[in-house]
């Protein structure tokens, strides 16, 4: 009996919302704009040392994001010597490849690829829910076909988390944050054994 | 009609700016760098690399140490603005990324190895080969360029062209490899040291 309690109870966890699992209580909407403000400065180049970690296999390079213009982003990754590896251009509903590797050009890794970097670059987005936990704030967000809860402690942009029934999927976090700028941002799959490490060397 | 005075201006200055060489010129460079290459048993440079993407407002600047032992042993080292070494050496690609070593066996890999084998090229300079390239040789502010095109596409498909400049001397001054985009890394290099010794650790990790 007993253990048939635990179950439901565990049941019962397992289908409450994302937010409520990690003990959020569901609040007002206070605002309906949200901001990430890491990739919004049009005249900046945003200059990254990046390690991806894909099973045990690192490799290291640079990605470079800019701001095109009020939509669009383009995001590069060229190896330290030099060769671009891909060059894409991204926004909230397209997406286009303008160079790739022969030998990467392959649709999941592509697929992958795409949603991780709308989610870190997309800039302005509409709450469809907002949660609360002491000074945190949780904001639940729709960015083109995936839910994304964005963090906010004491107003500043600190996580954005793709939730698929009700569990974390990826997580971007922002560190070393100042002067609208993230220094340091780690991207963790938890279904892939896929990482990437970035550290701003600009 | 002063626009077109300005675009004729411009063209001008290019032609000014960077020449064809004659064929006699083009055959006693190529001599002078290959005497020089084949006397250079060791370089040690420093070197400035400037990799440019249109999209960008800026070129991303990094900096470090070259070594270079006769044939084909190569050690980048990256200092600035993050810690980065790359060696070439016994058919193997070492790495050492902040602490991240990794080695990669590049006998088994064609397109690895014709890679090594250009980079070792490109910093003596000897890269006249005909069947490897199409060559055009130019002098552009009085310096010799030469442009080495690679003639095979599974190359070209990474770098459309290596722009070299040279010295008086027959050393490479200056190395831009182009991209099909057009986009394009530069490396400049300055301190040149040719045959003195250099310690077997600068090419391991």
């Amino acid at each position: 009996m007993r253990f048939l309690t635990f179950s439901l109870f565990l049941l019962l966890l397992g289908c409450a919302s994302y937010p409520k699992k990690i003990g959020y209580t569901t609040t007002e909407i206070v605002s309906q704009k949200i901001v990430n403000p890491y990739f919004s400065d049009k005249k900046k180049d945003y200059v990254y040392k990046s390690n991806i970690t894909v099973f045990k296999n690192t490799f290291g390079g640079i990605l470079v994001l800019k701001k095109m213009d009020d939509e669009t982003h383009r995001i590069a990754f060229t190896t330290e010597l030099g060769n671009t590896i891909f060059d894409f251009s991204i926004s909230e509903t397209e997406f286009k490849v303008n160079r790739i590797l022969k030998e990467l050009d392959r649709k999941i890794l592509l697929s992958v690829l795409e949603q991780d970097f709308r989610s870190l670059v997309q800039e302005k987005t509409s709450p469809l829910e907002t949660f609360e936990k002491g000074e945190n704030i949780l904001n639940k967000v729709k960015i083109g076909s995936k839910i994304q809860y964005y963090t906010f402690k004491n107003d500043t942009l600190t996580n954005i988390t793709r939730v698929g029934n009700q569990r974390e999927k990826v997580d971007i976090a922002f560190f070393e944050i100042g002067n609208t700028m993230a220094r340091h941002i780690q991207i963790s799959h938890k279904n892939l054994k896929l990482a990437i490490s970035l550290r701003a060397i600009k | 009609m002063y626009r077109l005075l300005a675009i004729f201006l411009f063209f001008s200055g290019m032609a000014f700016a960077q020449t064809k060489m004659s064929v006699e010129e083009s055959k006693s460079l190529q001599k002078l760098v290959k005497q020089k290459s084949e006397q250079t048993k060791t370089i040690s440079s420093d070197f400035v690399q400037y990799k440019h993407l249109d999209f960008l407002s800026n070129d991303i600047e990094s900096s470090g140490k070259l070594a270079y032992k006769s044939p084909d042993n190569v050690s980048w080292q990256y200092q600035k603005p993050f810690s980065y070494k790359v060696v070439f050496k016994d058919e193997k690609l070492l790495i050492n990324d902040n602490g991240n070593k990794s080695k990669l066996d590049l006998g088994s890999n064609e397109l690895f190895k014709q890679l090594n084998h250009l980079i070792s090229a490109s910093i003596n300079g000897d890269m006249f080969s005909a069947d490897e390239f199409e060559i055009a040789y130019f002098r552009e502010n009085g310096a010799p360029l030469v442009h080495f095109l690679p003639k095979d596409p599974k190359f070209s498909d990474f770098i459309k062209a290596f722009h070299i400049t040279f010295s008086k001397e027959g050393t490479v001054e200056e190395v831009k490899m182009i991209e099909p985009s057009g986009d394009y890394t530069r490396i400049v290099f300055s301190n040149r040291v040719e045959n003195k010794a250099i310690p077997d650790a600068v090419f391991d990790l």
